[in-house]
């Protein structure tokens, strides 16, 4: 894998056309998109080029001590379609109204600024050939396999080059890739009357990696095979642990939206000095982790991207922002404008929606904790959360949880029967005093792992409430 | 009608391009405008839809579906991508037909709605969602209200090589509020919307009461008891029932999953599943509900098809290919979330159809229990046959009788276990449509309708 320059240049022809009085940024992408949907182990579908390009605009007017942010996105690349994107934005701008007095949109970025990985260069130049390789040796790693079975999935590469120029003299240009993962692997064979066992993944990374592949599916085959013997969760209070995969649906949707600007505008983020997590648990946003999904040698309005440590050793001592949130309380951005984040994903039609605040990668410093199997072998008697139907926290109140979609009990220090089915819940975060998922860590592991947007090892949860039978 | 027609001459030109190397092909193209107008107490923001068109070729290359899209509808932009998907075609030795039959509608369809949201200025939409905030403010321990109206002009073009031509424009509009309380640093938020095809006339839940309403039960949530553990009576509300429908027998019902062998309810099609006063119904002919429409991206017409009749499975969503498999006709529910996405068999609006119990009948009956309200989501399980909603609030049953406010949960359960357990449905005057947001997986989000009245049935719950 090798670094690589962008020949794009849609922002900046968009920018010379610009004619406008007040500040401005244009945020472009330039995609091919190339999809392989398989249904059982054939392929169903071959999706690509599907080719997107275009820009969008932002206009700052400020008034009144406020600043009205317009925002118009366009696919028209023709002069007449710079100008209905510019006057649209303009007019927009006059109804928007945000508390920030000065903005500082991010300046040229210095030269000899160093780039992070985050564009897979074999995907880059060969897309359609990599993904049929990649889906075949997806396929392969079945081979031999007489009791599981790819049931559905798609692999679905993004090649993007991002532009982006404002009216502060930024122009930067990054090419880069991502690729979603959606696979389902069936159990067949196993106790008589048991019916199928699935194992579904759903995630996304920046590189194809078909060297991993035969590890990951035979991990995958397990918990397909485990599926269809696995009972319901018992009923209480338990030990719980989270590996990375469980956690990336818990922590980034309430760390990312409470410990920002975003939160503090509004009165509801924790403040600064307090204690909102265990002694020994430290939590950092770094933006540079190389291939990590929300890695990019700059954010979504061209500021740079750094690392903000929000937690340490359980206090709160940094906050995230953006230009936007910035300017509202006369600091600086934390590199941690978004766009693209949607509901459980994220959109690979960056430029058709405005940058939001997010985090990019959580990352949860490494404890005493060790492996996973001595974490494990701590608990004693407890459950281990593999992956959850949706933990869907809520960003406001911090209850996360859901359905039980697979994990084990741990008794005697060991894993033992599976769990499938029943409800596994608490809150991610809470004042001082009162419970929560941050404040009732009491272990964490010595091996992180990236796993989209953390980079985690697994945490020992003191208890949390188990619903089952 | 909007202006997609214009494109006809170059569209109709790829697809005979297309049509020498294929046996079949077919376009879509589709643009959308809309605004969404967003209120808190610190900000406010206008946004219009993305000037966005374009269009997908789909072409079956002998031995599976080959596509190609596009974000410019211009000579060279559609010549490009149509000599792309001809290579595609080039590159394969196999001869076999197409799956199913190709369409052959031909038609126009337009929403009028009284008061189109297109012609009501930002300002007035501004003005109504400060009044919504203060309603909402007004009421002691709110911290903040969210207040959104959005709505969007769709136009969709389908064309074919067999001499489909089908032209609709869907007008909808939504409005939520979100209301959040605080008292000693705990919060709690609720979310409160209405949606559907329409317009201005549309925005019903944005009056004084019934946002008071939603700001005065957000504020409940912030002394919530935690909801009960275990297995237990569970009265779904109209909008819980409606995430039921679409969740069990909704995502277990879309054929592609018979035809991956990948649903529980495939070996049980035509068995009895529930109680006979059950029946569960996905329409895209649903007038003016959120997931209506009047053809699908196949080029059939929207229709209402019965999936569970008086308890009895009887049927199942498809596309061309499902129908195919099954020797059945395309059931209008082949949907692309937009023209970059592929087609899958999706819903349209999916429904529990009312029964004849009143409510209180239902909590008499439940005796002990919990009352679920306001779902958060849901997601299914087609393969093992579980499902799993979220929940905002709820409220105890007690000896017969509602009790306190409990904070958020969720249900999780086997569908068929949670079917057989139906003990009552209430009357259609309880029955509601809920606007949603539903994904395949977990991408290709679409707007999909989901509603029915109160169900009693007995689920496990748990804090979530």
């Amino acid at each position: 894998m090798t670094q690589r320059a962008s020949s794009a240049d849609t922002a900046f022809e968009v920018a010379d056309r610009l004619r406008l009085a007040e500040p401005w940024e244009v945020f472009a992408e330039r995609s091919r998109r190339y999809e392989i949907h398989l249904n059982g182990g054939t392929v169903e579908m071959v999706r690509g080029p599907i080719e997107l390009e275009g820009f969008a605009l932002r206009v700052f007017r400020f008034r009144d001590g406020n600043v009205g942010i317009g925002f118009q996105a366009s696919t028209d690349l023709s002069d007449e379609g710079v100008r209905l994107a510019a006057s649209d934005s303009e007019s927009l701008a006059t109804f928007s109204q945000f508390p920030a007095k000065t903005l500082e949109l991010p300046g040229p970025v210095p030269s000899g600024s160093q780039g992070v990985e985050v564009c897979d260069a074999q995907l880059w130049d060969q897309p359609m050939q990599r993904l049929e390789e990649y889906v075949h040796a997806l396929l392969a790693s079945f081979d031999g396999k007489r009791d599981v079975v790819p049931s559905f999935g798609s692999v679905r590469a993004t090649l993007a080059e991002t532009t982006l120029g404002n009216s502060a003299g930024l122009r930067v240009a990054y090419p880069h890739t991502s690729i979603e993962r959606e696979f389902a692997v069936k159990a067949l064979e196993g106790p008589e009357g048991s019916p199928p066992g699935e194992y579904w993944v759903n995630d996304i990374c920046r590189r194809l990696d078909a060297a991993g592949l035969p590890a990951q599916v035979e991990e995958w085959c397990a918990y397909a095979r485990d599926a269809r013997r696995a009972a319901l969760a018992p009923t209480g209070e338990l030990p719980v642990l989270l590996p990375p995969s469980t956690l990336v649906e818990i922590l980034p949707p309430v760390i990312g939206s409470r410990w920002t600007g975003v939160a503090r505008l509004r009165e509801m983020s924790p403040p600064l000095g307090e204690k909102w997590g265990w002694e020994e648990l430290s939590v950092t946003d770094d933006g540079r982790v190389p291939w990590g999904v929300g890695s990019s040698p700059v954010d979504d309005e061209g500021s740079p991207r750094r690392r903000t440590e929000l937690l340490s050793r359980g206090e709160v001592t940094e906050l995230l922002y953006d230009v936007p949130h910035a300017g509202a309380f006369d600091t600086q951005s934390t590199g941690n404008a978004a766009r693209g984040v949607a509901l459980f994903n994220r959109d690979w039609r960056r430029f058709l929606t405005a940058p939001v605040l997010s985090s990019s990668t959580l990352i949860v410093s490494p404890g005493k904790g060790g492996t996973d199997a001595e974490l494990i072998e701590s608990v004693g008697d407890g459950l281990w959360v593999q992956q959850l139907g949706a933990a869907f926290p809520n960003p406001y109140s911090g209850a996360f949880g859901g359905e039980l979609r697979m994990g084990y009990r741990i008794r005697h220090g060991k894993l033992a029967e599976p769990v499938r089915g029943g409800t596994v819940g608490g809150f991610v975060a809470a004042p001082p005093g009162r419970s929560s998922l941050l404040s009732d860590v009491v272990g964490i592991g010595s091996t992180p792992s990236l796993v989209e947007g953390v980079h985690t090892p697994t945490l020992l949860i003191r208890s949390l409430t188990v619903a089952g039978r | 009608m909007g202006d997609l027609s214009e494109f006809e001459a170059e569209l109709i030109r790829a697809l005979t391009r297309l049509g020498r190397r294929t046996r079949f092909a077919e376009v879509l193209a589709q643009s959308v405008e809309g605004e969404l107008v967003r209120l808190d107490r610190r900000s406010t923001s206008v946004r219009k839809s993305p000037r966005l068109k374009g269009a997908v070729l789909r072409a079956w290359n002998g031995g599976r579906w080959v596509e190609a899209a596009m974000s410019a509808l211009d000579a060279e932009a559609v010549g490009r991508t149509t000599e792309a998907l001809e290579t595609s075609l080039w590159n394969t030795t196999a001869v076999s037909e197409p799956p199913g039959v190709s369409s052959s509608f031909r038609g126009e369809w337009t929403t009028l709605p009284p008061h189109p949201m297109r012609d009501v200025p930002p300002e007035e939409l501004i003005s109504l969602g400060r009044d919504v905030l203060s309603w909402g403010m007004a009421v002691p321990a709110i911290h903040d209200v969210r207040v959104e109206i959005a709505w969007n002009d769709e136009e969709r073009f389908y064309l074919n090589t067999a001499g489909a031509r089908c032209h609709q424009l869907l007008s909808r509009v939504r409005e939520a509020v979100a209301p959040v309380a605080m008292e000693n640093g705990r919060l709690e938020s609720d979310v409160e919307g209405e949606g559907g095809m329409g317009g201005r006339e549309r925005l019903a839940l944005l009056t004084q009461e019934k946002v008071t309403e939603a700001a005065q039960n957000t504020v409940k949530l912030l002394r919530a008891s935690p909801p009960p553990t275990g297995e237990m009576a569970v009265l779904l509300d109209p909008r819980c029932t409606g995430v039921f429908a679409h969740e069990s027998f909704g995502h277990g019902t879309e054929a592609d999953q018979f035809v991956r062998d990948r649903s529980y309810l495939k070996p049980i099609l035509g068995k009895v599943v529930a109680p006979e006063f059950v029946t569960i119904v996905d329409s895209g002919a649903y007038p003016g509900e959120w997931g209506s429409m009047y053809f699908d991206d196949e080029g059939y017409p929207a229709q209402r098809t019965a999936l569970v009749d008086r308890g009895r499975f009887v049927g199942a969503l498809h596309d061309r290919v499902t129908a195919a498999a099954y020797h059945v006709r395309p059931t209008g529910n082949a949907r692309r979330s937009d023209f970059l996405s592929r087609l899958f068999v999706r819903m349209t609006n999916t429904y529990v159809e009312p029964g004849d119990w009143s409510l209180d009948e239902l909590v008499r009956e439940a005796r002990d229990g919990v009352l679920l309200e306001h779902p958060t989501m849901g997601i299914e399980d087609p393969q093992g046959g579980q499902m799993q909603i979220k929940l905002r609030r709820g409220r105890r049953i007690q000896h017969g009788e509602l009790g306190d406010v409990v904070s958020s949960m969720a249900l999780s359960g086997k569908v068929l276990d949670f079917l057989r357990s139906i003990r009552g449905v209430s009357r259609r005057s309880d029955f509601m449509m809920d606007p949603g947001s539903c994904g395949k997986g977990l991408t290709d989000l679409l707007p999909a309708g989901s509603g029915g009245s109160y169900l009693l049935a007995t689920a496990v719950v748990g804090p979530a």
